[in-house]
């Protein structure tokens, strides 16, 4: 049997965690971080040191201080320093971006992907000419520490298998593996879905900023689904847990779905479901035709109004289930949904209140996310910090060498 | 969230001449959660607004602002309160920019002349604590924004002297899809930052989205004021239009026949 954690591995918990703090609360004095992490200054001033001799975080004095007396310096993240790339393929666009320890952007390429270029050996190419193009731009002595790629399906835990994305047409996809091999960079490219990314984004960075328990959805050419429960993704046995857009919820009356079955919740009210009620032309389809809808009915279009409406209703249905379920104290809407939600709010928020338990909605917020169009990015980006996060000694020797 | 109200009203009425506008209507706002105020064209919305504001005198009723009942006889009574009202013209000069506008008649002055040092920082500060990033540059002139800006910035001058209730008039009801948005995302955030809202909007789903509780005025009378989690689009519906929905509302419609 082990005993308790040894000198050293409490030295690299503390490390990671001080980093993190940085990282997500932003610049702070040393005097905050022992404050928030229980620590006694003489500890964090030893942790600090380290860090900043790594070249991960810096100490300066902070920009605006409003107070009298010496100001006390901060310590904030090298974001030029160390960096991670971010994936995002999408269905009809693939995003890439280099960000800064402290989820700074500093470049991020943009592409639309043509239908008969939805290969995954032709998305590894294309992402590997954004990442070359954008580490060329790189000064000396930056350093990338990890790569991260969001798919809109279901990935396999923990070896990152896509075991299908069904919009782009992949099954059992070694997409990790092959980007792995492709960008060379000797780190592996981890890889996960969207809306978990999307979920755990808004989680640290968005609309859930510190809120344990939430339920992220995000519209795209579905609905994905990202629950975060105590803090934590919820995966499932293998990964493949929150698909809340394939909850079913109109199986013997409703509408076909990608998947086969009938009547999920993504065929009820995705992005399908609101264009064709809307009765907008069927090659119109993506972010720009749903936002469409939404401004038509804001202008007063009958159709489009209908359509939101009914979309609403089952997304209200939807969001009771998941209130019942997993009682949350948030759920966000994010990616398309953002919109249809301001459109329909009336008809979900009803349908939530007359389907959720009362105690369950009590405290309930419906949010919309706040991180935009980069909710994915941004998870996609968290991910790929997680491994400097958990030991950023040693994660920067691996690197190096 | 439950905290008591900030702003109490009990049996406020109110008359302009013979026409009775307000009747025996109680009103309660929360720190930390955006009211919302509907009801039908006339149904007293602005002139609640106004007597909370300290445009029109109250005729009856008693006013309580944090567990005190307070009288409040002027605009200048409510804003020392910390009771902000942005009006549907936002009341922006187009020629003057932002920091200007936010302190328009407010100016800070650093012996005869004007501080216009520590009102951008404050501006600043302000734009920042909302999260605004829209705008450029806080010297912009008000006429070169949008609509949506020009609300946010509305807002924000509403929000600068450590108010504790801003009441908005209809912010979203001239504005496109987009900038509704964002000025809808910018109200939730006032009251999760711990302010008061009060919202007054005719559009339901800009209602549903952001509030916490819901209070319906119909013809001069507080209707009900519910909890948004307990109540459906339907029944707020009814509530303005009928001034009751099942259990909730008035006991005995006024004017109508049942």
């Amino acid at each position: 049997m082990k005993a308790g954690p040894s000198q050293e591995e409490i030295r690299r918990h503390n490390l990671g965690t001080l980093l993190r703090h940085v990282h997500i609360g932003g610049s702070m004095s040393r005097a905050v971080l022992a404050d928030r992490m229980g620590l006694n200054r003489s500890t964090i001033l030893g942790l600090v040191s380290e860090l900043t001799s790594a070249g991960l975080v810096r100490e300066e004095l902070p920009r605006d201080t409003g107070r009298a007396g010496r100001p006390s310096l901060v310590v904030r993240p090298e974001s030029d320093q160390a960096y991670v790339l971010a994936f995002d393929v999408g269905v009809d666009r693939l995003t890439a971006a280099r960000i800064g320890l402290g989820g700074v952007f500093l470049d991020r390429r943009e592409a639309r992907m043509r239908p008969d270029h939805r290969e995954a050996g032709q998305v590894t190419e294309v992402l590997a000419d954004f990442a070359h193009q954008m580490m060329d731009t790189t000064r000396q002595g930056t350093v990338c520490v990890g790569v991260a790629a969001a798919v809109r399906g279901m990935v396999r835990r923990p070896d990152g298998l896509v075991r299908a994305a069904p919009y782009i047409d992949w099954k059992d996809e070694e997409f990790g593996e092959s980007l792995t091999r492709r960008l060379d960079l000797g780190l592996p490219v981890s890889v996960g879905n969207e809306a978990s990314l999307g979920a755990l984004a808004e989680h640290l960075r968005g609309a859930g900023t510190g809120c344990q328990d939430l339920v992220y959805l995000h519209g795209d050419i579905g609905i994905g689904g990202g629950v975060i429960a105590g803090g934590q993704l919820l995966g499932g046995d293998c990964g493949y847990g929150g698909e809340i857009g394939h909850m079913v919820v109109n199986p013997r009356a409703g509408r076909p779905c990608g998947c086969g079955g009938r009547g999920c919740l993504e065929a009820e009210a995705g992005e399908r479901a609101l264009l064709e009620a809307a009765q907008r032309d069927p090659s119109a389809t993506g972010r720009e035709a749903v936002r469409a809808v939404v401004e038509a009915a804001d202008r007063g279009d009958i159709s489009a109004r209908a359509a939101l409406h009914d979309v609403g209703d089952w997304l209200g249905i939807g969001v009771a289930n998941l209130v019942n379920i997993l009682n949350p104290r948030t759920v966000v809407f994010g990616g398309t949904l953002r919109e249809v939600f301001l459109g329909s709010a009336a008809q979900i928020r009803s349908r939530v209140n007359s389907h959720a338990l009362a105690a369950s909605r009590e405290n309930l917020r419906l949010r919309v996310g706040a991180l935009g169009d980069n909710a994915v990015l941004i998870g996609a980006a968290e991910l790929a910090f997680s491994t400097i996060l958990a030991g950023p000694l040693e994660a920067l020797a691996r690197t190096s060498t | 969230m439950t905290a008591t109200p900030i702003l109490r009203l009990r049996g406020i009425d109110k008359s302009f001449g013979p026409v009775q506008v307000l009747h025996d209507v109680s009103f309660d706002v929360h720190p930390g959660e955006v009211t919302a105020l509907v009801g039908d064209n006339g149904a007293g919305k602005s002139t609640l607004v106004k007597c909370i504001g300290g445009i029109h005198p109250i005729d009856g009723g008693e006013y309580w602002f944090e567990d005190e009942e307070v009288q409040v006889h002027s605009p200048r009574d409510a804003a020392a309160l910390g009771v902000e009202i942005v009006y549907q013209d936002l009341a922006l000069c187009d020629n003057l920019d932002i920091v200007q506008n936010m302190f328009l008649g407010r100016e800070k002055r650093r012996g005869l002349v004007l501080d216009d040092a520590t009102m951008e920082e404050m501006a600043a500060k302000t734009l920042e604590g909302l999260s605004v990033r829209t705008v450029k540059s806080i010297r912009q002139q008000v006429s070169s924004l949008s609509g949506g800006q020009r609300q946010t910035v509305a807002i924000a001058k509403a929000v600068l002297w450590n108010s504790k209730v801003v009441i908005l008039d209809e912010p979203t009801a001239a504005l496109g899809v987009a900038q509704t948005a964002q000025v809808l995302e910018l109200v939730r955030r006032l009251a999760d930052n711990g302010l008061a809202v009060v919202l007054i909007s005719h559009n339901m789903n800009d209602v549903f989205a952001v509030s916490d509780r819901i209070a319906a005025l119909y013809l001069g009378r507080m209707a009900a004021q519910i909890r948004t989690s307990d109540v459906t689009h339907a029944q707020v519906v009814e509530l303005i239009t009928s001034g009751r929905s099942g259990d909730l509302g008035l006991a005995t419609t006024n004017g109508a026949t049942a």
